[in-house]
């Protein structure tokens, strides 16, 4: 009895070190010791949360942008949005040692202790995507234009629905630096424009089936929604489900924000009518170029911000389009 | 002599199902009273009620001559009743030591027991004294009960209720599940128990073990007690003819 | 007890150790191995930066808060209960001390202390809720701590619309959530330390950890014994509540924000990490040092599959199959050890009726 259960204390140990040898990633050889060498660095990717079309599409403009500069990529991600599960996945990157850290970080206060610990270890950081409350730690700090997204966003709808009515939105929840900005870009917008009532923002919490619910049970409440702006992928894709829960399929415009394949197809399948596309492979190759540049010693810009492009169902085939739509791989 | 445990008259039903309809029973000190009869008859129930696991509906039950009110085990307990149920009722992760001292448990002097911190030590003595004085067999005192044979799970049980019990203990067929060697511990630590003073009453349906240990052996039929008799007096055929009911009922 | 003259020969003999504890602290030694082994696999592969002294302190501050939690839950698992609602009612109770201390204004120990009382007593009011529905109404324990699960993130939502609150006192951010109390140990995890101590005190020295085991071991024994049965369970939740409440301030000061999205699947998380470090669910057998080398396995795991680069998915993999291969390891074990141990889980049963097959 003994000596069965030690051979599967020993067995868990070698799939444990089995799983680590072999398991890795192609791009994280070899151990190095810490410190730059020339045209070799070592860069850790955290995004936002893993199996994200959007932080996919940004990992493959990182990786591209890398191989041109020489240098490894790392990336990690945890399974939700959320400042918990990143911590200590943050930590364990930072004892690795890496030469600079693109991050996506999920919380903009949540994050800011974590974040300057990896400051302090001398590690450079760049933000990408979200910020924090205090980005002064990181030398540079990139995302979309979000404010200008969700303005665009109302237009969209107005172009869909010109005789105005009610409008929602659907967020993802407060304290996420990107939402919040488009969220408040549409809610401006929409204010302004006295054709339209601007019926609030309710939150997601970054979970379709949340969203699906919100959407099918505003619906109820308000049938005569004319347009509905989710303000990212999760939530658009739970928004165009609820739409379809509550039978009103082309009778409410939802514009989306983010293009992954599923909300492509949305389009394609006229679930959803327009998409504000960002440019996250943008945003990962501009990361690594303010990343490299201050490893190198060489001056940074605090704050780039990078465009973004209204997909509709007519131009999704254009070459513009293509382009813009987020990748599942790389 | 006046009996240190006397039942008068009980009735207990439960439902439409009249468990015990007037019955009788004595113990007196430092006797062996086998409580016998088939199935149904009422002995579990009598028990129950004489513990003070459960309350008869009516009747009366004296203790040393004085008319007690046995509302739960820890009224039977103060008067210095124990009872072993068929279960034993010990915890199988904790040690013979601490199924002994269950709910008893002897604390340290001062603030510490206050706080809850017990004497190990002495609780340990204790119970091998205990184990000793009654031949309770038990061969590792720090290991799981659980772990150990169904004999000495009997004799450890046997053992806590007879060093806690002033007066009286109660054993529903303690030697039911146990092996001839292990039977015959057990009836061993029940002469020995009774051998201080203790009445001893205990429930069979092994005749053979009755006839071996008990001095006197109460029958009981549909709920009453019909027949009382000395071991020496009477035999296995006897008892089994009072068990069937053949024997007319007792004049209370 | 009564005396007397005439003995046979004694039989009886010490064993030099418990059995019991034998058989725990086993499971916790094998436990123990696993995480050196694991510990010394990962410094093979990544010399420089597995065993360095800031990954030490990474890893030790993200168990901290686990290991809090991990001791109220051992003492539960144990009765042969569970507590599902821990990651709700930590929620619930950094939401309350938050609010509590934005009213009382100031940023520092003053309103820290206030602080601790508001998460204390939420987290108290909830495990005091949850063992009065298990002991007394007799609810299944696994179904009433899904109910407070609900309902106790529920009202933090109420409470905060949804919406984190981020205003912790800076006191509580940084000395207890980030600080180090002397040179680079950090606070969190002393403070951690001294919990799981006085658990492991409370557990296997005290009457209470005592009656703790009877209770789980076999609760009508208990009963039978005098022990006050309910009124124990009713304890054994209101401890674990109230660690959830303490723990849910710890939160705040470590992640400066209530994390009302973040720990859903903490319960899971302690309960493996309970699973892992040998305490049966089936109730009767556990340790407090064993939770806590059981919470350490994952987050060490997760740490060196990071840093070599392992896909994240791997990580939940390989612990499901720990978690999974321990257990069935303890069990196989525990048959040996124990006869008459019950074949049903107890948390889905009414409390303190342990049955047991073939006990005779």
């Amino acid at each position: 009895m003994k000596r069965k259960s030690t051979a599967i204390v020993a067995a868990l140990a070698a799939v444990a070190l089995g799983a680590a040898a072999c398991g890795s990633d192609s791009d994280s050889g070899g151990a190095s010791t810490g410190g730059a060498k020339d045209g070799n660095y070592k860069l850790a990717f955290v995004q936002g949360v893993a199996g994200d079309a959007f932080y996919i599409t940004m990992e493959c403009g990182i990786k591209e942008e890398a191989a041109k500069e020489g240098a490894t990529v790392t990336t990690q991600g945890a399974q939700k949005f959320d400042p918990t599960l990143q911590t200590p996945i943050l930590q364990s990157v930072i004892a690795s040692k890496p030469d600079a850290i693109l991050i996506a970080p999920t919380d903009v206060s949540a994050m800011q202790q974590p974040i300057a610990q990896a400051k302090a270890q001398g590690i450079k950081i760049v933000l990408v995507d979200t910020t924090l409350n205090d980005p002064s730690v990181a030398v540079s700090a990139i995302s979309s234009d979000n404010t200008a997204g969700g303005k665009a966003a109302f237009e969209a709808i107005q172009k869909l629905a010109p005789n105005g009515g009610k409008v929602l939105g659907v967020g993802v929840q407060p304290g996420i630096s990107t939402t919040d900005a488009r969220d408040k870009g549409f809610e401006e917008a929409a204010k302004a424009d006295p054709k339209f009532t601007y019926l609030g923002v309710q939150y997601s919490q970054n979970d379709p089936a949340k969203a699906a619910s919100i959407v099918s049970a505003a619906l109820q409440k308000d049938p005569d929604i004319v347009g509905i702006f989710a303000s990212n992928l999760f939530s658009a894709q739970g928004s165009a489900t609820g739409i379809r829960q509550a039978g009103k399929q082309g009778k409410v415009n939802v514009v989306g924000f983010d293009a992954g394949p599923e909300q492509i197809k949305a389009l394609q399948d006229g679930t959803v009518q327009a998409l504000i596309a960002q440019q996250p492979g943008d945003i990962g190759v501009q990361g690594v170029q303010q990343a490299i540049k201050a490893l190198k010693g060489e001056s940074n810009e605090a704050k780039i911000q990078t465009g973004s492009t209204i997909i509709t169902k007519d131009t999704i085939d254009s070459p513009e389009g293509k382009a813009a739509a987020y990748k599942a791989s790389c | 002599m006046t009996a240190v445990l006397e039942a008068r008259g009980i009735t207990k039903h439960y439902g439409h199902v009249e468990a015990l309809s007037g019955a009788n029973f004595d113990v007196q000190a430092g006797e062996v009273v086998a409580l016998i009869g088939d199935n149904g008859a009422g002995k579990s129930t009598l028990v129950r009620i004489l513990s003070g696991a459960e309350s008869a509906d009516g009747g009366e039950v004296l203790f040393d001559g004085r008319k007690v009110n046995l509302t739960s085990p820890t009224d039977a307990r103060e008067l210095g009743m124990e009872t072993v149920f068929q279960d034993l009722a010990l915890a199988p992760h904790l040690s013979p030591v601490q199924n002994m001292y269950l709910g008893r448990e002897v604390m340290r002097k001062g603030l510490l027991g206050k706080l809850g911190f017990m004497d190990n030590k002495a609780m340990r003595e204790g119970s091998r004294s205990a184990f000793d004085r009654l031949g309770a067999t038990v061969r590792d005192l720090n290991g799981t009960v659980g772990g150990m044979s169904g004999g000495q799970r009997q004799g450890i049980a046997v053992a806590r209720a007879a060093a806690w019990a002033q007066k009286v203990i109660f054993l529903d067929e303690p030697t039911a599940a146990l092996g001839v060697v292990q039977t015959q511990n057990v009836l061993d630590l029940v002469r020995r128990v009774s051998g201080e003073g203790i009445g001893v009453v205990f429930i069979s349906h092994s005749m053979p073990h009755v006839m071996e240990v008990a001095d006197r052996i109460q029958v009981m039929w549909r709920g009453r007690r019909v027949a009382t008799y000395n071991k020496a007096d009477t035999s296995m055929e006897q008892l089994v003819s009072a068990m069937t009911g053949a024997v007319a009922q007792e004049a209370s | 007890m009564s005396t007397t003259t005439s003995a046979p020969p004694a039989s009886t003999e010490d064993a030099p150790t418990s059995r019991l504890s034998r058989i725990s602290r086993l499971q916790a030694l094998q436990i123990l191995i696993l995480l050196v082994v694991t510990v010394a696999v990962f410094t093979a592969l990544r010399p420089d930066t597995f065993l360095t002294g800031f990954n030490i302190r990474g890893i030790v501050q993200n168990t901290a808060i686990y290991a809090v939690l991990g001791v109220g839950m051992t003492f539960v698992i144990i009765t042969g209960g569970i507590d599902l609602s821990v990651g709700s009612v930590l929620v619930f109770s950094g939401v309350v001390a938050d609010k509590i201390m934005v009213a009382y204004g100031g940023q520092g120990w003053g309103t820290v202390f206030v602080g601790l009382a508001a998460a204390l007593a939420s987290g108290l009011a909830w495990g005091l809720l949850n063992g009065i529905l298990v002991a007394k109404a007799k609810v299944p324990p696994l179904v009433v701590t899904l109910g407070s699960l609900s309902a106790a993130l529920g009202f933090a939502q109420i409470i905060t619309k949804g919406l984190d609150l981020r205003d912790a006192p800076q006191t509580l951010v940084n000395d207890i959530g980030f600080g180090n109390i002397v040179g680079q140990v950090p606070t969190i995890a002393v403070v951690s330390a001294v919990v799981v101590i006085f658990g492991i005190v409370l557990l296997h020295r005290t009457r209470f950890g005592l009656y703790t085991y009877a209770v789980g071991s076999n609760a009508e024994a208990g009963r039978r014994a005098g022990v006050k049965v309910e009124r124990h369970l009713i304890k054994v939740y209101a401890f674990a509540g109230l660690l959830a409440g303490f723990a849910g301030l710890l939160n705040l000061g470590f992640f400066q924000s209530t994390t009302i999205g973040g720990q859903s699947n903490t319960p899971l998380n302690v309960i493996a990490g309970v699973a892992i470090g040998g305490t049966s669910l089936f109730g009767g057998i556990g340790s407090v040092f064993g939770t806590v080398i059981g919470l350490f396995i994952p987050i060490v795991l997760q740490n060196g599959f990071i840093q070599t680069g392992v896909q994240p998915f791997w990580q939940q993999v390989v612990v499901g199959a720990v978690l999974v291969a321990v257990v069935y390891v303890d069990q196989l074990r525990r048959a040996a050890a124990v006869r008459g141990t019950p074949t049903r889980l107890p948390f889905l049963s009414r409390a303190g009726s342990t049955s047991r097959k073939g006990s005779a």
